[in-house]
């Protein structure tokens, strides 16, 4: 077999480099990388391909060899017929597709665990300061675990009637309605939720619903409805036990140091 | 050593799949496990007596099964036979589409889902005094899928009469369609057949099969196995002869004889599948009938198998989200009216609804899948066709509990003024509030007429004082709603919402089927989604590539010069 030339080498280098990155990484092994990133790292083997055909004279002269050849030799006619016609084409077809993409919608940036507000409130009731009301049933898990069950039985009743529909009955954000809804309802099965929030902060988002969201999570396009036009506190506080109990996660709390 | 050792692996990775194997026909006996695993993620809906009256079954339609009867609707086994326990398994881990059983493949381990296999098997002791494993649908027959299949099926589809429910093309708008319940006195809406991801059992052509074959227990579908299949113990020449024949108004005496003489098979063939399933041993000759008519039976099933899976696309469309928005499409000419076939050049956009559950009175059961759009626009104009599927045509029906009005209807929804920049806010989805929505509400009951509404919320919509001039056209056939609604880009109304191309609007819609009893707010809806007036491309385009092609050309050609001077310089 004819020996590839330092041209031909640094070539497959380079597609072999981009095929490998675009769609072994980012297709097989499904690690998708931005183009900004895979553009990076081509910049970089164009770099070291560049430094290494200029240490010496002598391969400069091989790399560019192939090059010049193509260019003027009678011997490499039919190449350079081919890329004559090939190399505009592709800059044709490419500045094309720049040109001619469409406007895609913006995106909607939005904070989906924003700032709740000082006070906790039930309609234009006060319950207390965010920071410090707790669930009034929370302390039957240790002192009556009958009376417990009973307030998680009931928040479990009061889900499976009013929020499965969305959130599924796994609790994983999966219901029937979820796929079509966005953004998609929350997954309580995500170890991120519920150890990050405090019960007072899902009293908040479950009292207020999507239009209760402060500005920092605008756009509302949350479906979350407002349960306290539809659930009692009592019932909002039976729920969130229960969000605890079947996933097993605990609400932050801050402890006895507070 | 090296061989011994593969060896060694291959027994091992063969016990294994034995053991998996195995594993997967039956399920273990019933244990506290399953009981628990019942209690925690199945008897809110399925209740924990089995009956199907968990908390949640009350607003639930498809109702969930209630297992103290035996009657399960997906199975692999024949008409009147419990399902296996890998059909149990089945339905536990893929769910049932269209209905609020959720597949547990993820939230389940396997050995919990066969473990909740043994315990609902409990709850009916036909499964303990069974003495012999349910019979199995045989497959083997299967007819590929092919034109000529489909056509059969197509004829066999108004043959057996599956028209009267299914409706003339599928879409479960026949005229029995509002009447039928299952078992238990619920409402059950035939199967809307264009619809394949919505179907219960899954829309493989050996899932239809198996349904045709074994029925769906419980509900209004029949089983088709055996003596109830029209024209049993004929072929298909015969059978539909037959009905030429039934269909003539008057008969030569000749046509008479040969009509009885079908009529004769047919009887003979009925007497033996019955005495067959009273458990009369039949002679070889009938044992032959027998088996010659279940053949055609099969075949049967397998045309008209084919046939419905011809009426549905591949998969569910993808909803119009991310860059999937829809894009009316600029032409210069007049908008074409409802029924031009330029529509056909457009490809439609698909919106799935949901049960509208934020506001009482809530809507938990959706009856209509979605709607499509499609859409043009020119210099002065833009009109809209929508495409969404009602079983029932309704204009004017009482609802019997509150006494109102109830009809079929559509809502389009706009915000007023379009939000500037990504974060800036929406109107709230459901019809508005701080920030007013434009809408576009259309009746069944005036099908030629849209009402411009404005609305802070949804019991807070008013029809403008000013009408805008609004061309509509409509038609419901075959169970779908075709709207054509063409507006001015700009009108002078400034509560109504203004279109520029190139600007992403906000859309959303509400839909009413009156039949499911949808009215006010009990309704299905979508959230925001988005829609633009596509900017016509850029004559640049025709302009930058080729200047930038005849470039390189002259870039190469000179560099080739160059080379050749300088190769001419050095000798």
């Amino acid at each position: 077999m004819k020996k590839l030339s330092l041209f031909t080498i640094c070539l497959i280098i380079l597609v072999g480099s981009w095929v490998f990155l675009r769609f072994v990484v980012g297709g097989i092994i499904s690690v998708p990388i931005p183009g900004s990133v895979i553009a990076m790292y081509m910049g970089l083997i164009i770099i070291a391909i560049l430094v290494h055909i200029s240490v010496e004279d002598s391969l400069f002269q091989e790399f560019r060899r192939p090059i010049l050849e193509t260019l003027v030799e009678d011997k490499r006619r039919n190449h350079r017929r081919v890329l004559v016609v090939l190399i505009p084409l592709l800059l044709l077809g490419y500045t094309y597709s720049i040109i001619a993409q469409r406007a895609n919608p913006p995106g909607s940036p939005r904070d989906a665990h924003p700032s709740p507000p000082l006070e906790l409130t039930y309609k234009d009731e006060v319950i207390g300061t965010m920071q410090d009301v707790v669930n009034p049933f929370r302390h039957y898990e240790k002192d009556d675990p009958e009376a417990f069950s009973a307030h998680v039985e009931n928040g479990k009743r009061v889900y499976h009637q009013n929020c499965f529909y969305c959130h599924g009955d796994h609790l994983d954000g999966q219901g029937h309605f979820a796929p079509y809804l966005q953004p998609l309802p929350a997954n309580f099965q995500d170890p991120g939720i519920i150890p990050n929030f405090q019960e007072s902060f899902f009293f908040w988002r479950i009292a207020k619903g999507g239009p209760g969201l402060p500005a920092a999570g605008t756009p509302w396009d949350s479906a979350m409805p407002i349960w306290e036009n539809t659930l009692t506190q009592d019932e909002i506080w039976d729920v969130i036990l229960f969000l605890s109990h079947y996933t097993g996660y605990q609400f932050r709390t801050f402890g006895e140091a507070h | 050593m090296r061989i011994r050792t593969v060896a060694l692996l291959l027994t091992l990775f063969g016990m294994l799949i034995v053991f998996n194997f195995a594993h997967a026909q039956n399920a273990p006996e019933a244990s506290e496990k399953g009981k628990e695993v019942y209690e925690n993620s199945c008897a809110h809906c399925h209740g924990t007596e089995g009956r199907g009256d968990g908390s949640a079954a009350e607003n639930l339609l498809p109702k969930p099964r209630d297992f103290t009867r035996g009657l399960y609707k997906i199975r692999s086994t024949g008409t009147g036979e419990l399902p296996t326990d890998q059909d149990l398994f089945d339905i536990i881990t893929e769910g049932m589409p269209g209905s609020s059983m959720p597949p547990w493949d993820t939230a389940l381990s396997a050995n919990d889902r066969w473990e909740v296999v043994a315990y609902i098997k409990t709850f009916y002791d036909g499964f303990k005094e069974a003495e012999t494993s349910p019979k199995q649908i045989n497959l083997s027959g299967k007819v590929a899928y092919s034109e000529q299949s489909v056509e059969t099926g197509k004829a066999l589809y108004t043959e057996l009469g599956c028209v009267e429910c299914h409706g003339n093309i599928g879409r479960g708008d026949g005229t029995s369609a509002p009447d039928l319940t299952d078992e238990w006195g619920f409402q059950s809406w035939p199967a809307n057949l264009t619809q394949g991801w919505n179907f219960r059992g899954g829309s493989d052509t050996e899932d239809i099969f198996k349904r045709f074959i074994g029925g769906l227990a419980g509900s209004a579908m029949p089983a088709f196995e055996g003596d109830s299949f029209p024209g049993f113990g004929l072929t298909a020449e015969e059978s539909s002869r037959m009905i030429e024949l039934d269909n003539k108004d008057e008969m030569t005496e000749a046509e008479e004889e040969e009509s009885a003489q079908l009529y004769e098979k047919y009887d003979a063939a009925v007497d033996i599948a019955l005495n067959l399933a009273e458990g009369t041993e039949l002679s070889a000759e009938e044992q032959q009938i027998y088996d010659d008519a279940m053949r055609v039976v099969y075949e049967k099933s397998w045309h008209l198998a084919n046939y419905v899976k011809s009426l549905m696309p591949e998969k569910r469309p993808e909803p119009a989200i991310g860059n999937n928005v829809l894009r009316s499409q600029y032409i210069q000419d007049e908008l074409p009216p409802m029924d031009d076939a330029a529509w056909g050049t457009l490809e439609a956009r698909y919106f799935p609804l949901v049960g509208q559950i934020v506001i009482e009175p809530r809507q938990f059961n959706p009856t209509i899948d979605a709607v499509n759009v499609k859409s043009f626009y020119n210099d002065t104009e833009v009109a809209f066709l929508f495409t969404w599927d009602d079983r029932t045509h309704t204009t004017d029906e009482t609802d019997e509990e509150t006494g109102k009005t109830l009809e079929d209807a559509l809502a389009v929804q706009f915000p007023v003024k379009v939000p500037q920049g990504p974060t800036a806010p929406k109107p709230y989805f459901l019809w508005g509030g701080r920030l007013p929505v434009y809408l576009w509400h259309w009746k069944a009951s005036a099908p030629e007429q849209v009402t411009e509404l404005t609305a802070k919320g949804i019991n807070n919509a008013e029809a403008q004082a000013a009408q805008g001039e609004l061309h509509v056209q409509s038609t419901y056939t075959n169970g779908q709603y075709t709207l054509w609604v063409k507006r001015a880009l700009k009108t002078e109304d400034k509560k109504d919402l203004q279109l520029e191309p190139g600007v992403f609007v906000p859309i959303a819609f509400s839909a009413w089927d009156g039949a499911n009893g949808d009215v006010d707010t009990k309704r299905v809806m979508t959230s925001w989604y988005t829609f633009v007036l596509e900017p016509v491309p850029s004559s640049k385009r025709f302009i930058y590539p080729p200047l930038i092609a005849l470039l390189s050309v002259g870039f190469l050609f000179g560099l080739r010069a160059f080379v050749q001077r300088r190769n001419s310089e050095e000798i």
